[in-house]
C-alpha cells in the first residue's frame, strides 16, 4: 500500500522511498484518507530503499501525530534498520507482522506493549499459548 | 590578473587542503586558473571538490568562468572523462587541453560518475543507479554482507540530501571502488559528495550560535551536526540523516569526514590515523564529504 502510494506522490516512476520531500508527499497522501487516532496498516511490499529521512518523514510522523497504532508489513531488514534507530530516538513504537503474523514492537520499547496490548483488546490479534502475539485481521 | 591554483599531482582528501589555500588566496573579483596539467590521480573527492571550487570561483569572479587547464597525461585526462568530470565542468570552466569525447563510465570501478545533485528526484536518480551497479561490486568483491548493499543506498542518499536540504545550492557526488595500497593494501568504495553553497556553520549559525558562544565557528558547527546530531531544522526527527550514515559506517568500519569552511571532522575508524577534528584550515566554500568502505576480513591485497 505504501509502495502504491509512493507511486501516485512521486513525479517520476521510483520504488525506493528516499528524500523528506517524497516522504512528506508519501505522508500527506495517506493522511488524506486516514482519520486520526486510528489503527493504521502500511504494507511496504515493493518498497526498495527506504532511507531514514523518509523513515522519519512518513512512519515517525504518522505514529507520533496521527494514528493510535501504526501496523508495519512487509518490512526487510534494510527497512527495519531505517526504521527502528527513527522511532527509538523519537520515544515512539510501531507495531511490525512477521511474515507468520506473529506481531513484535518496533522502535521504543516502552510503548510497544501497550500498542500490542490494544489490539489484543480490539479483537484484531490474539495472544499465543507461547506468550507471542499474533495477527488475527489485517 | 589571473590567479594560478595549482591542482595537486596526487588529489585527494589528503592534498585537499593545499588546494583550498591556493583557491583562498584568490581576491574577489579575480579570475582564477585551475592548473591540473600535471595532475597523476584524483580520488573521487577530489574531482567533485574541484568541480565546487569551479562553481564558486564563477560567484567569486562576477559570473566569469574560471580556466582549467586538462591534465596533460592521456591517460589521466581519459580517466577524468570517464569519471564523469569533464561533462560537468565544461558548464563552469573554459577548459584548456586535449579532453577526449568519452562517455562517462561503464566500467567497474566507477560505480556513479560525477553526477549533479540539486533537487530530490535528483537524490532518487543517484540511489536508484547505485543499486543496480554496485550491489555486485559490494557483496562480492567488498564481502559485505549483500543486505548492506541496502544501507549504503540510504548512506549515499542522506549524504546527497545534505547538499539538498543544507547547501542552498548544488553539488556533486561520485562513487568509485579502488584499490587501497597506501592505508589498506584492500579494497574501498568511495562515496565523495561537493558542494560550494553556505557550509554547516552558516546552516546552523541561527539556531546554534548562541549555544556555543565563543566557541561558535566551523568546527563547532561540524561538530554539532556530526557528533550531536543537531540540525537547523527544529522538527524532533531531524537530524537522522549524519547519525543514520554514522551507524552504517561503525557497523562495517567505514569512515566518515566532513570538510566545511576552515575545520575538518572525521569518525576515524582502526584502520586510520586521521585526526579526528581540525580547525584553522585554509576557508573553502560549501561542504565536502567523503566515506570510505573497506573489504571487509583480512583478505585483499592490493593490485594496482
Amino acid at each position: 500500500m505504501v509502495h502504491a502510494v509512493l507511486q501516485q506522490s512521486v513525479a517520476g516512476f521510483y520504488t525506493d522511498l528516499v528524500t523528506r520531500p517524497t516522504g512528506r508527499a508519501v505522508r500527506e497522501n495517506i493522511e488524506r484518507d486516514l482519520p486520526a487516532g486510528t489503527i493504521a496498516v502500511m504494507d511496504f511490499t515493493g518498497v526498495g530503499c527506504l532511507d531514514y529521512s523518509c523513515a522519519d518523514e512518513i512512519v515517525a510522523k504518522l505514529v507520533r501525530d496521527k494514528v493510535r497504532v501504526l501496523l508495519l508489513r512487509g518490512l526487510t531488514d534494510a527497512h527495519r534498520d531505517a526504521i527502528e534507530p527513527v522511532l527509538a530516538g523519537a520515544g515512539l513504537a510501531a507495531l511490525c507482522a512477521r511474515p507468520d503474523g506473529t506481531l513484535e514492537g518496533l522502535g521504543a520499547r516502552e510503548p510497544a506493549p501497550a500498542l500490542l496490548e490494544e489490539l489484543v483488546a480490539r479483537h484484531l490479534a490474539a495472544r499465543n499459548p507461547g506468550g507471542s502475539i499474533t495477527l488475527t485481521a489485517a | 590578473m589571473t590567479r594560478l591554483v595549482e591542482v595537486p599531482a596526487q588529489f585527494d582528501d589528503r592534498s585537499f587542503d593545499q588546494f583550498a589555500a591556493a583557491y583562498a588566496q584568490a581576491a574577489d573579483g579575480e579570475r582564477m586558473l585551475f592548473d591540473a596539467h600535471a595532475a597523476e590521480w584524483a580520488s573521487p573527492y577530489g574531482l567533485v571538490g574541484l568541480l565546487a571550487a569551479g562553481e564558486a570561483a564563477v560567484r567569486r569572479g562576477g559570473g566569469e568562468r574560471p580556466l582549467l587547464t586538462a591534465p596533460a597525461n592521456p591517460d589521466v585526462v581519459s580517466y577524468w572523462a570517464r569519471a564523469g568530470f569533464f561533462r560537468e565542468a565544461g558548464d563552469l570552466f573554459e577548459v584548456h587541453g586535449k579532453v577526449p569525447k568519452t562517455k562517462p563510465a561503464a566500467e567497474s570501478e566507477v560505480l556513479l560518475p560525477v553526477t549533479p545533485v540539486r533537487a530530490a528526484e535528483d537524490v532518487h536518480a543517484v540511489v536508484s543507479t547505485i543499486q543496480q551497479r554496485a550491489s555486485a561490486i559490494l557483496s562480492s568483491e567488498l564481502g559485505l554482507d549483500p543486505k548492506a548493499t541496502m544501507g549504503f543506498a540510504m548512506a549515499l542518499s542522506e549524504s546527497c540530501q545534505n547538499i539538498v536540504e543544507h547547501a542552498g545550492t548544488g553539488g556533486w557526488v561520485a562513487v568509485q571502488a579502488y584499490n587501497w595500497r597506501r592505508k589498506l593494501a584492500r579494497r574501498v568504495v568511495v562515496i565523495a559528495v561537493a558542494d560550494a553553497g553556505v557550509g554547516f556553520r552558516h546552516s546552523l549559525e541561527p539556531t546554534q550560535a548562541k549555544r556555543f558562544g565563543e566557541r561558535w565557528g566551523d568546527a563547532a558547527a561540524l561538530e554539532a551536526a556530526v557528533i550531536q546530531g543537531v540540525s537547523r531544522f527544529r522538527d524532533p526527527g531531524r537530524g537522522q540523516g549524519l547519525a543514520g550514515i554514522r551507524r552504517y559506517l561503525a557497523r562495517w568500519e567505514g569512515k566518515i569526514a566532513i570538510r566545511s569552511g576552515t575545520a575538518r571532522i572525521a569518525i576515524v575508524p582502526r584502520w586510520d590515523d586521521d585526526v579526528p577534528l581540525k580547525d584553522g584550515l585554509p576557508a573553502f566554500p560549501g561542504s565536502q564529504v567523503l566515506l570510505i568502505i573497506p573489504e571487509q576480513g583480512s583478505g585483499g591485497s592490493a593490485k594496482s
